[in-house]
């Protein structure tokens, strides 16, 4: 009796099981860091890669390395490659499409640690220095050295970004967005392929994000729109576009990125209030007489 | 049979991070003297090594000629990053005799962004160079 009943669940259970492994499979990825594994601690074989499939957008992903260029810190970047040595909070720059008053008086209120208006982190109120949430797209904007992954399951596409440890879910199964979605710090994503481009809708945005670095703002009727498509087994393009009528006068249009596929895995990066706290207290705010050295 | 989340998919912890220049973190160039020849080199005494995300610290007391302690702290970046260069999160304890090299706090207070620090026994961290922003994979 138990066996007839279990046998219907069994086996669409199963299928599922097969299917959400074969959509996990990651790209010749590798798992270590000091530590944790050694390299000759990991089992031979583990990230032989797949062939490729424009519709499987799993792996690590990040931006290239080129010497000087140290990370894209925005939509726009006016610098691609800074001179070793110079202090690249001056020399960048992103740039915003012209804001409302609204917006601009956001802007006006953020006293961000980069860019032309920066100030030293213990004078600054960007909250990613309490270890509140990054946001998207900000947090992905790390990834220059701190990579993010695509995971592909039959219903959703989980981005991971190492920076934080964030997730950010995307929806496959054919919903819509949410009509009048509560803010969340990510936001609410759908997404659907057109040929072999994945586009990706996302709303709801909390508004106490930064956009970057810079102190670029939002609201929360920013809508997102991002294409990525993977060229091939290494690179995967994205583009991104942003209305936010409450903050911007018209749609911000990012550069296109080429991701670069990493060939190692993403490592836990969490940001601790208390261990932020601690280091605020006995180091940054120190440094500009803030708190007691 | 149960299906679980982690069943259906993978995760990797763990991998190598690359070096990340120091002053990209957190504005710290806007804090601390960036300029060439602004680097002041100290001897004192471990009294706190902080191996924590985001950032790694170290604190140490300095002791000058007429035996006044002041108390001196040092900012570096993430774990991960730190341990390319040979840091890790015993290689520094209360006590331990240090010579460090940075850049000082544009405020004049006993604060600075660490470039280089020498243990008691010689050995001088970090023990590897970075080139720029290069990334390493001895998996590859």
């Amino acid at each position: 009796m138990r066996n007839r009943v279990m046998s219907p669940i069994l086996v669409p259970v199963a299928l599922l099981a097969c299917s959400c492994v074969t959509f996990a499979q990651t790209y010749g990825t590798k798992g270590y860091s000091p530590g944790a594994w050694k390299p000759d601690e990991l089992p031979k074989g583990v990230s032989d890669p797949k062939p490729f499939n424009a519709h499987d957008l799993s792996g690590v992903w990040s931006l290239p390395t080129t010497q000087g260029y140290f990370e894209r810190h925005s939509l726009n970047d006016k610098a691609v490659k800074i001179p070793p040595g110079t202090p690249e909070q001056f020399g960048e720059s992103a740039f915003p499409p012209p804001m409302t008053a609204w917006g601009k008086a956001k802007f006006d209120s953020y006293k961000p640690n980069y860019g032309p208006r920066s100030v030293p982190p213990g004078q600054g109120n960007d909250p990613i220095g309490d270890c509140d949430p990054m946001g998207y797209p900000q947090d992905l904007f790390r990834a220059h050295l701190l990579p993010w992954e695509f995971l592909v399951l039959p219903d959703q596409v989980l981005q991971h970004m190492q920076f934080r440890d964030a997730w950010r879910i995307i929806w496959t199964d054919g919903r819509d967005l949410p009509k009048n979605p509560d803010p969340a710090w990510y936001g609410y994503s759908v997404g659907h392929w057109e040929g072999d481009t994945f586009v990706v809708k996302s709303n709801g945005y909390d508004d106490r994000t930064w956009l970057d670095l810079y102190g670029d703002p939002h609201s929360d009727q920013m809508v997102l729109e991002e294409r990525f498509r993977r060229v091939d087994i290494d690179h995967l393009e994205h583009s991104m576009t942003l209305t936010d009528p409450k903050t911007y006068t018209q749609p911000w249009v990012g550069d296109k990125i080429t991701w670069v596929r990493k060939k190692v895995a993403i490592f836990e990066q969490i940001c601790a209030p208390s261990e932020e706290s601690h280091f605020n207290d006995r180091i940054r705010d120190a440094a500009i007489g803030k708190s007691k050295p | 049979m149960k299906l679980k989340l982690s069943t259906c998919f993978v995760l990797l912890v763990g991998s190598l991070v690359v070096g990340a220049p120091l002053f990209a973190h957190h504005g710290t160039g806007v804090a601390y003297e960036t300029g060439k020849g602004t680097e002041v080199t100290l001897k004192g005494t471990v009294t706190e090594w902080i191996w924590a995300n985001p950032h790694c610290g170290l604190l140490f007391d300095v002791t000058d000629a007429k035996g006044i302690v002041q108390h001196w702290g040092a900012e570096l970046g993430n774990p991960h990053k730190e341990s390319l260069g040979g840091f890790s999160k015993d290689i520094l304890k209360p006590g331990d005799k240090i010579t460090v090299t940075g850049h000082p706090s544009k405020s004049g207070a006993p604060r600075m962004t660490l470039s280089r620090v020498v243990l008691a026994d010689g050995h001088a961290l970090p023990d590897k160079a970075v080139k720029g922003n290069g990334e390493e994979d001895p998996s590859e």
